[in-house]
């Protein structure tokens, strides 16, 4: 599906010297995506298996299909999209924070298998999967999303990565925080909340680069881009709009997730650097859904509910005599 | 402080109607307001909410309280020999004078985690059969076995919410379909193919039925070590960790909540770091432990090697008990550690010391693991005959043990003695408040050991047996930073650290008095009393020898005021008389728990720690993602709650140490680190603990805060 690209190479490399760093924000950003470095496997996803057989029929044929749709896109960021902003980096340390964002990506893509195969059976895995394919929407989403990869504007990719990161993901993210608010799915909520921990750093790492970029242009071009920006988001959200209704309407979920598509428009736009969209009356989320976002890693949880997604890599430094001084 | 005017506003916006449910309004709590308020009072209006749109509708009705027993007894929900203990006209009264009090629930939290797991249902789950008032009378009856007198004290310390009986007594006690009452279970674990298969029986058993537990695996011989004498045969602690943590996910207390467990592991152990790196985050999955919670034993010799920078050597657990004709659990490998080295008889290893103490903090940061529990001084605080080797799930209970031995067919060839303990805690703010402060500790002692008396665990007959033998109970205190705020006083201040010192020094002195009065009445004491600091008088020295005031006004008015007695060296004399002459009940009397469930029913700041945000994210299995404020704070306050990761690590560790020297037992005392942190900085915090005289280490917590630019706009817990 995503094969059959050729994806040209930079043509000349040089040692990375991360002792000379131009943009303080590529090793910042690199400390926290390094340290915040998680696979699938730590999260004990094995004690949804109760909580999921209270969903309903419908809601489990839902949240397999919301997760096919993530893992598609996560798929396109990992093997595509974060590879193809490789050779239009301005310093080698952006290229290095790519590489690492391609990975965790791919990561991410894994990660829902995780959920299928702990949850789920072969069957029903499957049938989502064709699902994914034969939406219409999803697959609109998709095909916009990698045409604007292929095309040869590194600002116009930067764009359409950052509308990905920070906009596209969120209608399926919505589910697992719905989930999660009312005490179901918690432990694939916390997987989720890993996901979103990075996706909130790479779409905001991108929006950020772009910026950048933008500086450099002529005032006719900022222009430019700026339209483009917002016909990409509005043709992007009407499409949105059209897979969250064939998604949620069964549920009865719609209106709330398109006031949530609302505030993550405003937040990718944010994140390239441009005034919100959707005025607040249309974004008044779910209090819910909005607290379970926040990429902090804070709560509280018990030893008797899972791993939470509160850990971290830490800086090992040795200890020296004066420490221990007793 | 808020006007009177203000407050009926806020009054207005709780009784509001509203389209929001309460799991909205509850998460409002962590998005500030137009005017950047904390909006509590989208809390309360969620916790109204909850009742009018969720338990009113889906409580069973009865019409008087008769009908009511006669239907829960019949359709077997609540045990029938409770009640025959009692006339109905007691019951009735007991339930009134419940009834009486107005209960209500001050948070969202707390009403949604009553309903959701502690009160009886409907066997279909979908309806309640008890309010709050109702559990609580029922929890007493039980307890009281029918002693009307205590049956009515112990409504009145829980109804007030100063004493609050911990989970599995609380939710379990007088229904008949029920787990256990036993909060935590610690087992030893020798180094024999039957010891293991009953470990793993045992943690099926006792998760079953509830509570943690927790095993020492230091006996184990290591990986590699001989088997019948031929070398490189065994395959070390791991794969008994592999299975234990299978045995819990297994079973599950009726679903109640996922069985749980923890390992000890001695820091000298050769298996110690595959102990440590199976809470590694790049783990293979073979050896990956993912549910099962870790502690290190670590004895003083280790931090001296530490400071002189030498490596420390790890000894094989098969040959030292060769050598010592004693399990390695029992050698003091402070005292021995030279010899051992020496001991050409005795395989071994070596690591770097400082290397080791880098790669616990390591893991601490990647898994908040292991718990820690610093072996010789919690073996120098011991008031009982005998050597305390490991801890339990939450680093707070400290008691003796003894090995068992088994035959073939795994029967007990000798039942040794193995522990349990049921706990409770007292909200230190409503104990302050208190009519009569020695009461309040003396209900709960006798709460507590009722629970102890009426503990059965036949399954495991080690268990049983030291249960009999001890009577060991663990009375926990919470709500300590609630009350300092309350009382404007800072955590961790001079004033903080002197409150903490005289109030443990007052609930010590009633504990110990009141299991002297359960001796009298009794006539009988725990087993092994004759050979305790408490018989030879020596746990007495320091209150005798020393002077214990309060050294600030502020904590000696606030005292005075409450009209709470200090104990005097006079009054330590009598006591120690009076426990000369009758004993005391119960091997065991305090252990401060971390409190997590009963602190959000009771409202109440967890333990004696900060709270970790001023608006907690609590996050379960059973709840889902709820927000919870901490108690008695408004917009005005705020300033007194500052958070665990700002107060910062000494504070926290200098309150606990105050504490520390009047627990028979441990406290679970967690660390809260930012994610600027460097192992060194938890190195550094663990010493400190160490040299402070702390017992054990729970968990270390980290908090990452959201990159600049990723946050969610407006949230209170985001924000410092």
């Amino acid at each position: 599906m995503i094969s059959g690209e050729k994806l040209t190479l930079v043509s000349h490399v040089d040692a990375i010297n991360w002792n000379r760093i131009q943009d303080d924000v590529d090793s910042e950003v690199w400390d926290r995506l390094t340290a915040n470095f998680w696979l699938p496997e730590k999260v004990p996803l094995s004690n949804d298996v109760q909580s999921w057989a209270t969903l309903t029929e419908d809601e489990k044929t839902l949240t397999m299909r919301v997760f096919t749709g993530l893992t598609l896109l996560d798929t396109i960021q990992g093997t595509v999209g974060a590879v193809s902003l490789i050779p239009d980096a301005l310093t080698p340390h952006e290229e290095a924070v790519y590489t690492n964002i391609a990975f965790m990506e791919s990561v991410h893509a894994k990660s829902y298998s995780s959920i299928f195969s702990t949850l789920s059976n072969t069957k029903q895995i499957d049938e989502a999967f064709r699902w994914s394919t034969e939406n219409q929407n999803l697959q609109r989403k998709a095909k916009i999303v990698l045409d604007y990869y292929r095309g040869d504007d590194p600002l116009k990719r930067k764009v359409a990565s950052t509308l990905l990161e920070s906009f596209l993901f969120y209608s399926g993210f919505y589910l697992p925080m719905y989930w999660s608010s009312h005490a179901k799915l918690t432990n694939t909520a916390d997987l989720i909340r890993l996901i979103i921990r990075d996706e909130a750093v790479h779409g905001y790492y991108i929006g950020y680069k772009y910026q950048r970029g933008l500086e450099l242009e002529s005032e006719a071009r900022k222009q430019e881009l700026k339209d483009y920006t917002f016909n990409l988001l509005f043709e992007l959200y009407e499409n949105e709009v059209q897979y969250t209704h064939d998604l949620y309407d069964g549920v009865g979920l719609s209106e709330d997730v398109k006031k949530f598509l609302h505030y993550n428009a405003n937040k990718a736009l944010m994140n390239l650097g441009y005034e919100a969209m959707f005025p607040a009356a249309v974004t008044d989320v779910n209090p819910a859904i909005l607290s379970a976002l926040s990429p902090n890693a804070d709560e509280n949880h018990d030893f008797f509910s899972g791993s939470g997604s509160s850990y971290v890599i830490g800086k090992a430094v040795n200890t020296e005599d004066e420490d221990w001084d007793f | 402080m808020s006007t009177t005017a203000e407050k009926r506003d806020l009054e207005a916006v709780i009784r509001e109607d509203t389209d929001l449910d309460y799991h909205a309004l509850n998460a409002m709590l962590n998005l500030y307001d137009a005017d950047g308020r904390i909006q509590f009072e989208r809390d309360k209006q969620a916790a109204r909410q909850y009742f009018l749109q969720h338990v009113n509708n889906n409580t069973v009705f009865f019409h008087d309280l008769e009908e009511k027993l006669k239907y829960l007894v019949e359709h077997d929900y609540y045990e029938r020999e409770v009640l025959d203990q009692y006339s109905f006209e007691f019951i009735s009264r007991l339930s009134k004078q419940a009834y009486k009090k107005k209960f209500r629930f001050q948070t969202f939290l707390g009403a949604f985690k009553f309903y959701t797991s502690y009160t009886l249902k409907t066997f279909d789950g979908k309806r309640y059969l008890e309010r709050f008032e109702d559990r609580v009378v029922m929890v007493a009856l039980f307890l009281a076995s029918g002693d009307e007198v205590l049956a009515s004290q112990l409504v009145e310390e829980i109804i007030s919410g100063r004493f609050q009986p911990a989970t599995p007594t609380f939710l379990n006690a007088g229904k008949k379909q029920r787990g256990e009452l036993v909060s935590c279970f610690l087992l030893r674990i020798e180094d024999n193919m039957e010891s293991i298969g009953r470990s793993i029986n045992s943690a099926l058993q006792l998760s079953k039925r509830g509570g943690g537990v927790a095993f020492s695996l230091t006996n184990i011989r290591e990986s590699g070590a001989p088997i019948k004498k031929i070398e490189n045969q065994s395959s070390g602690v791991i794969p008994i960790m592999k299975l234990l943590e299978d045995s819990f996910s297994y079973a599950n207390q009726l679903g109640a909540r996922q069985g749980a467990g923890a390992v000890y592991l001695n820091a000298h152990h050769p298996d110690i770091y595959k102990f440590l790196d199976t809470k590694r985050e790049n783990a293979d999955e073979k050896i990956r432990i993912k549910t099962l919670s870790l502690g290190v034993v670590i004895p003083d010799i280790t931090f001296q090697l530490a400071k002189r920078n030498e490596d420390m050597y790890l000894f094989s657990p098969y040959d030292v008990q060769q050598v010592y004709g004693k399990p390695f659990t029992e050698v003091c490998v402070t005292d021995e550690y030279y010899n051992m080295v020496d001991n050409a008889a005795i395989h071994k290893k070596k690591i770097n010391a400082r290397e080791f103490f880098q790669t616990l903090a390591e893991i601490q940061f990647e898994s908040g693991y292991p718990y820690i529990m610093f072996e010789d001084t919690v073996n120098r605080a011991n008031p009982i005959d005998g050597k305390i080797t490991m801890s339990n799930l939450c680093s707070e209970i400290l008691q003796v043990a003894d090995p068992s031995t088994y035959n073939d067919d795994l029967s007990y060839a000798q039942i040794g003695k193995d522990i349990s303990c049921n706990l409770g805690s007292l909200n230190i703010a409503l104990t302050m408040d208190s009519d009569d402060f020695g009461r309040t500790v003396e209900t709960a002692i006798r709460g507590l050991t009722a629970v102890s008396e009426a503990s059965h665990i036949t399954s495991v007959p080690s268990i049983e047996r030291g249960n009999d033998m001890s009577h060991a109970i663990g009375l926990g205190q919470m709500n300590l930073h609630g009350y300092l705020a309350r009382e404007r006083i800072h955590y961790g201040s001079d004033e903080g650290l002197d409150f903490t010192n005289m109030y443990f020094y007052t609930v010590a002195f009633h504990a110990v008095r009141a299991s002297m009065e359960l001796a009298k009445e009794r006539g009988r004491t725990f087993d092994g009393f004759e050979r305790s600091k408490y018989a030879s008088g020596e746990y007495f020295d320091k209150y005798i020898d020393g002077v214990w005031e309060p050294r600030t006004d502020k904590v000696a008015g606030i005292f005075a005021e409450a009209g709470i007695h200090i104990p005097t060296q006079d009054d330590w004399r009598e006591l120690k008389a009076q426990v000369a002459e009758h004993g005391i009940y119960n091997q065991n009397l305090q252990a401060v728990p971390p409190t997590g469930s009963i602190s959000y029913i009771n409202n109440s700041t967890s333990s004696i720690h900060p709270v970790a945000s001023r608006i907690e994210i609590r996050k379960e299995g059973k709840i889902g993602r709820v927000y919870y404020p901490a108690p008695f704070m408004d917009n005005d306050n705020l300033e007194y709650y500052q958070d665990a990761y700002e107060i910062g690590y000494e504070k926290i560790i200098d309150t606990y140490a105050e504490a520390t020297q009047h627990v028979d037992q441990g406290l679970s005392l967690t660390l809260f680190f930012k994610d600027t942190a460097t192992t060194r900085d938890i190195n550094k915090a663990q010493i400190y603990a160490w040299r402070k005289g702390i017992k054990t280490i729970y968990y270390i917590r980290i908090r990452q805060l959201a990159l600049a630019g990723t946050e969610v706009d407006g949230c209170v817990s985001c924000m410092l």
